[in-house]
């Protein structure tokens, strides 16, 4: 009996152990901030942006958190309902994060959001509200291997190039080992010329426009360079992205975002490159994609906790040292979310890269809208057929389309 | 009943563990598979999800819009199963029985050797595999020496099935086979189910025999020092020859084993991920996602991520799992397994 009696209570002071909450008695306003973790010089950044803020307000105390496993942590976070005041959100996790009413509307709140990229606003709008404030983003850009173009005589890509001269091109310098064109099958490399076609996913009466004629135009062009020999993909000049195969000199040409830059001087410092703005479209117009993320604040701060969220957030994206300035001076790859620091930017990272700048006053943050993951889904999908030339472009597209019709006549 | 008090108080602590991380995870899957959640919208909300009855079911699995993605899959991972477990398990026989021998030097060495791909990060292995099989890797370059008129593949990113190039070879492909091919079966075509797998599902096969094959041989090596040598020496007075008794003693007293090791391949290769998430491209998604994976993919990426919809996918790769184990127990197991 007396053994039974002593095991009971050890039992019981280990569960009591194990149900103990540490319960942390904070002063004053304590602001949870999550992010991803991404390269050791953003990193960094993102530190050095911390540390600044703690010495603005000293009042508030950050609990900073950059995860290498962001999306998994944050979604269990959510999920519990206890969740950071200020984190990170990517453009194609906003429509949902929001619809799921996890952020506060930022349209008073941001600082001078005029002053942000049009495109970058529209990415993270809902119901006419301005969510949250980009952090920075990219844009795709044509590379162009100076040395590969000089070598078959042939003049680099300028800003009147059509995608006739782009095709003309990438035959030209279609020789031996060497492709004209790497081309990734990857829908969101092909709808760069999509949107620069003039197409759109919904037309302004809200019904599917995918399989518009300028639409099939976009991706029958992409996939001609794979048709008519000119180009690869990526995996078939034995390289796991663009970059790689453009790096290689197995590509002379391809389609990839900033990040290329530091990439490439990194990892193929002698290979002599520029970069160009997409080329025109028959239809006279150009387009690229951009890629973002933002700061935004968490539903549930209320009160001084709301404010202090709202200034670390515009401490980072703001017009502040610390915010998108910051962002142009480090130069590590992304570009400052205001266009007035695209110049200081410039000068950080160099001119020649001018292009990724330039095709930020147009581009388009390419977000299939919530509840149209099959068509999302069928848009990959005809993808990977046509580049592998199993299937027609246009009969690819207008079966992605398709299933966006029966979703949108699903949700009537 | 102090004993049964104390008993159970021993078994509690484990019986506890098993419920919170295995079953109470299975229950609320299974739970979540039957609503609308997102798996983003805090818990805590009075709206943070409604009940759908069998809807996501009814998308995937019966006859929904992402039935043919879901079938898709259901055949890759089918194809990669019934490649790698029977060569992995017969693989790993023979090099124990081989490591097992005594008139081999150098055991130690063998040993570790095979054991290797078995303790490496399955990332790590993955981007070597990557390396060897790309387009001018050593494969393509041992082939080339080897058979001067064989030309360079590019392993990991062909989606051609590897029937279906069989079956080209005898002027057979998918325009000559005739109309019964086309007609359709839960998704996908006739043909489409018979294409075996692709040639960049055939390299992650490779990769997946190579890095468990060690960990099997070291369970079948365990078994074999188990087996008494008398029974070897009683053999031998009876005139039986090295042959008879592997077919005769050796096999028939490793049943349990191979029970055990076929069941942990099965488990193993119905759940594939982490090699399909390392070695799949844009070019090969069709004919390498796996039912995991696309799990994976349905949890997390796009825009409108649906974690009940991804339970759904889990929930009946569980159930093929489960009936794939009863099956195999009838066939490898028998009373013997029970042991």
């Amino acid at each position: 009996m007396k053994v039974n009696f002593r095991l009971t209570a050890m039992m019981l002071v280990m569960a009591l152990l194990l149900l103990a909450v540490s319960a942390t008695t904070a002063q004053g306003t304590v602001l949870r901030v999550w992010t991803g973790a991404s390269s050791p010089v953003e990193n960094e950044f993102k530190e050095a942006q911390i540390a600044a803020f703690r010495e603005a307000y000293p009042d508030v105390t950050v609990e900073l958190l950059v995860s290498p496993d962001y999306g998994t942590q944050i979604r269990g976070a959510f999920a519990s309902g206890d969740y950071p005041e200020v984190f990170t959100v990517g453009q194609f996790d906003f429509p949902q994060w929001q619809a799921d009413g996890l952020l506060a509307v930022g349209t008073e709140a941001i600082e001078t959001p005029d002053d942000i990229y049009p495109g970058l606003r529209a990415a993270f709008t809902a119901d006419g509200e301005l969510y949250c404030a980009p952090k920075d983003f990219s844009t795709l850009g044509l590379l162009y291997n100076i040395d590969l173009f000089d070598a078959a005589g042939l003049e680099y890509p300028s800003a009147d190039w059509t995608w006739e001269d782009m095709s003309a091109a990438a035959t030209a310098l279609t020789t031996g080992d060497v492709v004209g064109f790497s081309a990734a099958a990857d829908k969101f490399r092909w709808m760069a010329f999509f949107y620069g076609n003039g197409a759109t996913l919904f037309d302004e009466a809200g019904e599917v426009a995918f399989d518009s004629p300028a639409g099939i135009e976009a991706l029958t062009f992409y996939q001609s360079f794979i048709a008519n020999g000119s180009g690869k993909m990526p995996g078939d000049l034995d390289s796991g992205w663009n970059g790689e195969a453009f790096g290689k000199g197995a590509a002379a040409m391809t389609i990839e975002g900033n990040w290329a830059i530091g990439y490439l001087n990194d990892t193929f410092p002698d290979i002599n490159w520029g970069v160009a703005e997409l080329p025109l479209s028959p239809a006279g117009t150009r387009g690229t994609l951009t890629f973002t993320e933002c700061w935004a604040v968490s539903a549930r701060a209320e009160g001084d906790l709301a404010e202090a969220a709202w200034n670390m957030v515009n401490f980072l994206t703001g017009t502040g040292d610390f915010g998108a300035k910051g962002v142009a001076e480090a130069g590590f790859g992304v570009m400052p979310a205001r266009a007035q620091f695209s110049e200081l930017w410039l000068t950080t990272v160099g001119e020649e890269y001018a292009a990724y700048v330039a095709g930020a006053a147009y581009a388009v943050a390419p977000i299939f809208p919530l509840g149209f993951a099959d068509f999302d889904a069928a848009v990959n999908d005809g993808t990977t057929l046509a580049m592998t030339l199993e299937e027609d472009p246009a009969d690819v597209m207008t079966e992605a389309a398709d299933v966006a019709r029966e979703i949108l006549a699903d949700m009537q | 009943m102090q004993d049964t008090l104390a008993g159970l108080s021993f078994v509690l602590p484990a019986v506890v563990v098993l419920f919170t991380f295995l079953i109470l995870p299975l229950l609320v899957a299974f739970y979540f598979s039957f609503t609308d959640w997102s798996g983003t919208r805090p818990l805590d909300q009075p709206d943070a999800y409604e009940m759908v009855g069998f809807e996501n079911y009814q998308r995937w699995i019966i006859d929904g819009r992402r039935v043919d993605d879901f079938y898709r899959s259901v055949r890759n991972t089918l194809y990669y199963v019934a490649g790698v477990v029977p060569i992995q398990t017969a693989l790993a026989l023979v090099l124990a029985v081989i490591v097992n021998q005594r008139w081999l030097k150098g055991k130690a060495f063998f040993r570790t050797a095979f054991y290797f791909p078995s303790i490496t990060s399955s990332i790590v292995v993955s981007f070597i595999f990557l390396f060897l099989f790309s387009g001018g890797g050593p494969i393509n370059l041992l082939l080339k020496a080897v058979f001067p008129s064989f030309e360079p593949v590019s392993w990991t990113t062909n989606n051609d099935g590897l029937v279906h190039l069989l079956l080209n070879v005898f002027g057979v492909n998918g325009r000559t086979v005739g109309p019964w091919a086309e007609t359709e079966i839960l998704g996908l075509e006739i043909w489409e189910w018979i294409s075996g797998p692709s040639v960049a599902m055939f390299t992650i096969m490779c990769l997946a025999i190579w890095t468990t094959t060690g960990t099997l041989m070291v369970i079948y090596l365990s078994a074999l020092q188990n087996i008494p040598s008398s029974v070897y020496e009683a053999a031998e007075v009876d005139g039986a020859t090295g042959l008879q008794a592997f077919r005769h003693i050796t096999l028939p007293l490793l049943r349990p084993t191979t029970f055990f090791v076929v069941t942990l391949g099965l488990i193993g290769t119905f759940q594939v991920f982490d090699q399909i998430y390392v070695l799949q491209n844009d070019q090969t998604a069709r004919t390498t996602t796996s039912v995991a994976y696309l799990v994976y993919a349905t949890a997390f990426e796009g825009t409108s991520p649906s974690l009940a919809e991804a339970s759904a996918i889990a929930i009946v790769l569980f159930i093929i799992i489960f009936v794939a184990t009863l099956i195999q127990r009838r066939f490898v197991g028998g009373d013997q397994a029970e042991t």
